[in-house]
């Protein structure tokens, strides 16, 4: 549960802090129809290279950004290989014959051994899987001496590769777009802006200021809330609950041992919020006022050219 | 035995904005039994950590500590079972009054000795024991935890760690939040504890009444140093205690203050009552 960056408002200076978030909401939202507009990987890697350009000018440590990108690695390798295996369209570029045979056999179980060693150690996980990945090929193509049991064709298609290109470049370009998002918008800011911008919603009955009240009430109790978690799980670890370990049945047990004083804090938390808002004359639906009033400036409208000149562009390209 | 510190500093891990340790080359030694010991420190000064890692909760960043032989540090080892130590040394967190789940006291009470395998009948007389030992009747033990009152949910708590049977009883803040009859019959009941089954009791608080009066050692934190560990009575003569953002107890703040004003020659450190009549003929004769 630690170490969460998506979602995450990191103070710091530079153009995307003084962005108004209505813009910056926009622009996200008005980006990503672009990215999905690109049908030619050309165009992508040009996407991306303006992507990193703009995150230089932003100030932004891309590190960071990567970070971000972390916990959707798996998902990131599973749609490749998924893609590579399955996909069975365009030209073929590689065409081999894999062999399982005794030493094959004994190369994958080696291989297998030697990556899950190495992974214990926590480092350069993900490197790691490349590389088994890759000796899992080798194994197979080369180890083809003694006792071959069956062989089976290797091949990859065209489709495949752009197919999981795209799908990767896609998903890199939404993470991205939203971690700039979240990592220079405080949450205050944000729901405001999403307040702002869904005003026009009244007209169907919905009341733009408690989704936003609503949303940054549980952007704001999220932290408080993992906190009394691991809290609460510390006692009762300090009672013999070992989260670790321990048969279905008293796993069972434990997690109810976490869920029943959860409950009863974040009502007793909800009620007390209740009160100190009700005590600060807080009342539900009444116009307010706010400290900071949001501004469009310069700054934005050059944004909004620029936004909308990306739009253009891809519409362009996927039309002509 | 009992539990040591060898230069133990801990890191929190999302501490990276303000990257200081939460408590740094702490080393001391607690003895398996009879020491009554206090921490005290102001707040953020890592009396709540250097109390987790008295139990295993959290492994140190750097050093190492050792409880009942078992050494922990920074690299996990298999062979201890880290659960185990967890009954040897019970900790009672701030406000355990909310880690209370089960639908009647005495459930709540005896789901700690079944993590540790011990037979259900038997949990059922450790649970009537426990309770007697915190000072309620066998009746609540039928009772709902939620429907008690705070004092009441909080002893129900320490029940459940009394009945591990840990060799060390480490308290953090029992007393916050108690009105002061409360907490008087709270430290009442510690006390008890302690004399009539000589278990080392280590007790984190802010009251320097009860420090003075009660421990026979008191350890002092201050921004995650250790900076004394000795006697209260040490301690208290000490004129620079407000380096440590720590108080005096009530009776020498009263008698200095008296001394002081009515310039009368009297021991400041004082204890019973029988000299507190003199101080006061001493006074009145004036
Ligand atoms: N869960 C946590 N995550 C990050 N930092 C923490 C956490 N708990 C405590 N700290 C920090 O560690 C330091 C010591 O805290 P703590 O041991 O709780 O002090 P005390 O119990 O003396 O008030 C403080 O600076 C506090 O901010
Ligand atoms: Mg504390």
């Amino acid at each position: 549960m630690k170490n969460i960056v998506i979602g995450q408002y990191i103070p710091g200076e530079g153009f995307f802090y003084r962005l108004d978030p209505r813009t910056k909401i926009i622009s996200v939202i008005v980006l990503m129809v672009a990215v999905f507009l690109l049908d030619s990987i050309y165009h992508l890697l040009v996407a991306s290279g303006v992507a990193m350009i703009l995150l230089l000018v932003g100030k932004i440590s891309i590190g960071r950004v990567f970070r971000g990108l972390r916990p959707l690695l798996v998902l990131l390798v599973f749609t490749f290989v998924f893609q590579i295996l399955f996909n069975r369209q365009g030209a073929i570029l590689v065409n081999e014959t894999l062999t399982l045979s005794a030493t094959s056999i004994v190369g994958v179980l080696f291989l297998t051994v030697l990556w899950r060693m190495l992974a214990r150690r926590g480092k350069f996980r993900f490197l790691l899987l490349l590389m088994y990945l890759g000796g899992l090929y080798l194994a197979m193509r080369y180890l083809t001496f003694w006792w071959q049991i069956t062989t089976f064709p290797f091949v990859i298609y065209e489709d495949g590769v752009t197919m999981s290109i795209f799908v990767i470049v896609r998903l890199v370009v939404i993470i991205t777009l939203s971690t700039v998002l979240t990592l220079t918008t405080k949450p205050t800011d944000l729901t405001q802006g999403l307040e702002k911008l869904m005003r026009p919603l009244k007209v169907i009955g919905i009341r733009s200021e408690d989704f936003a009240l609503i949303i940054s009430i549980s952007l704001r109790f999220i932290p408080t809330i993992l906190d009394e978690a691991n809290k609460i799980m510390s006692a009762q670890a300090s009672r013999g609950a070992d989260f670790a370990e321990g048969k279905l049945k008293d796993k069972i047990k434990q997690v109810i041992s976490l869920l029943v004083p959860m409950f009863i804090i974040a009502f007793k938390r909800s009620e007390e919020l209740a009160d100190a808002m009700e005590s600060r004359n807080f009342v539900p639906g009444k116009p307010r006022s706010r400290i900071n009033e949001l501004v469009f400036n310069r700054l934005d409208v050059l944004t909004s050219v620029f936004v909308v000149m990306c739009l253009t562009g891809s519409i362009l390209i996927r039309v002509l | 035995m009992g539990i040591q510190f060898r230069q133990v500093s801990y890191h929190y891990p999302s501490g990276s904005i303000n990257f200081y340790p939460a408590i740094s080359d702490i080393s001391l030694s607690i003895a398996a039994k009879g020491e009554f010991i206090a921490i005290v420190g102001h707040t953020g000064s890592g009396k709540s950590t250097l109390a987790q890692h008295m139990n295993a909760l959290i492994f140190p960043t750097s050093g190492e500590v050792e409880i009942f032989g078992s050494v922990v540090s920074k690299r996990r080892d298999k062979k201890v079972k880290y659960n185990d130590l967890r009954q040897k040394v019970g900790l009672v967190f701030q406000f355990p009054e909310y880690q209370l789940f089960e639908e009647t006291v005495e459930k709540d009470i005896m789901f700690g000795p079944i993590n540790f395998k011990v037979p259900v009948e038997e949990a059922r007389e450790i649970a009537k024991k426990a309770i007697v030992m915190v000072g309620l009747d066998e009746s609540y033990l039928r009772r709902n935890p939620f429907n008690l009152s705070g004092g009441e949910k909080r002893r129900v708590a320490i029940a459940g760690i009394l009945a591990l049977d840990p060799e060390i009883l480490v308290l953090d803040e029992p007393t916050s939040g108690l009105d002061p009859q409360g907490k008087k019959q709270m430290m009442e009941l510690f006390k008890d504890i302690q004399d009539k089954t000589g278990k080392t009791i280590i007790l984190i608080t802010h009251d320097m009444d009860l420090v003075y009066e009660h421990t026979s050692r008191v350890i002092v934190l201050n921004d995650g140093l250790l900076v004394y560990d000795g006697s209260p009575d040490a301690l208290f003569k000490r004129d620079d205690l407000a380096k440590y953002h720590l108080n005096y107890p009530e009776t020498i703040r009263v008698l200095s203050a008296i001394k002081e004003r009515f310039g009368v020659d009297i021991d400041v450190y004082q204890k019973d009552a029988i000299s507190a009549a003199n101080v006061i003929r001493l006074v009145m004769g004036q």
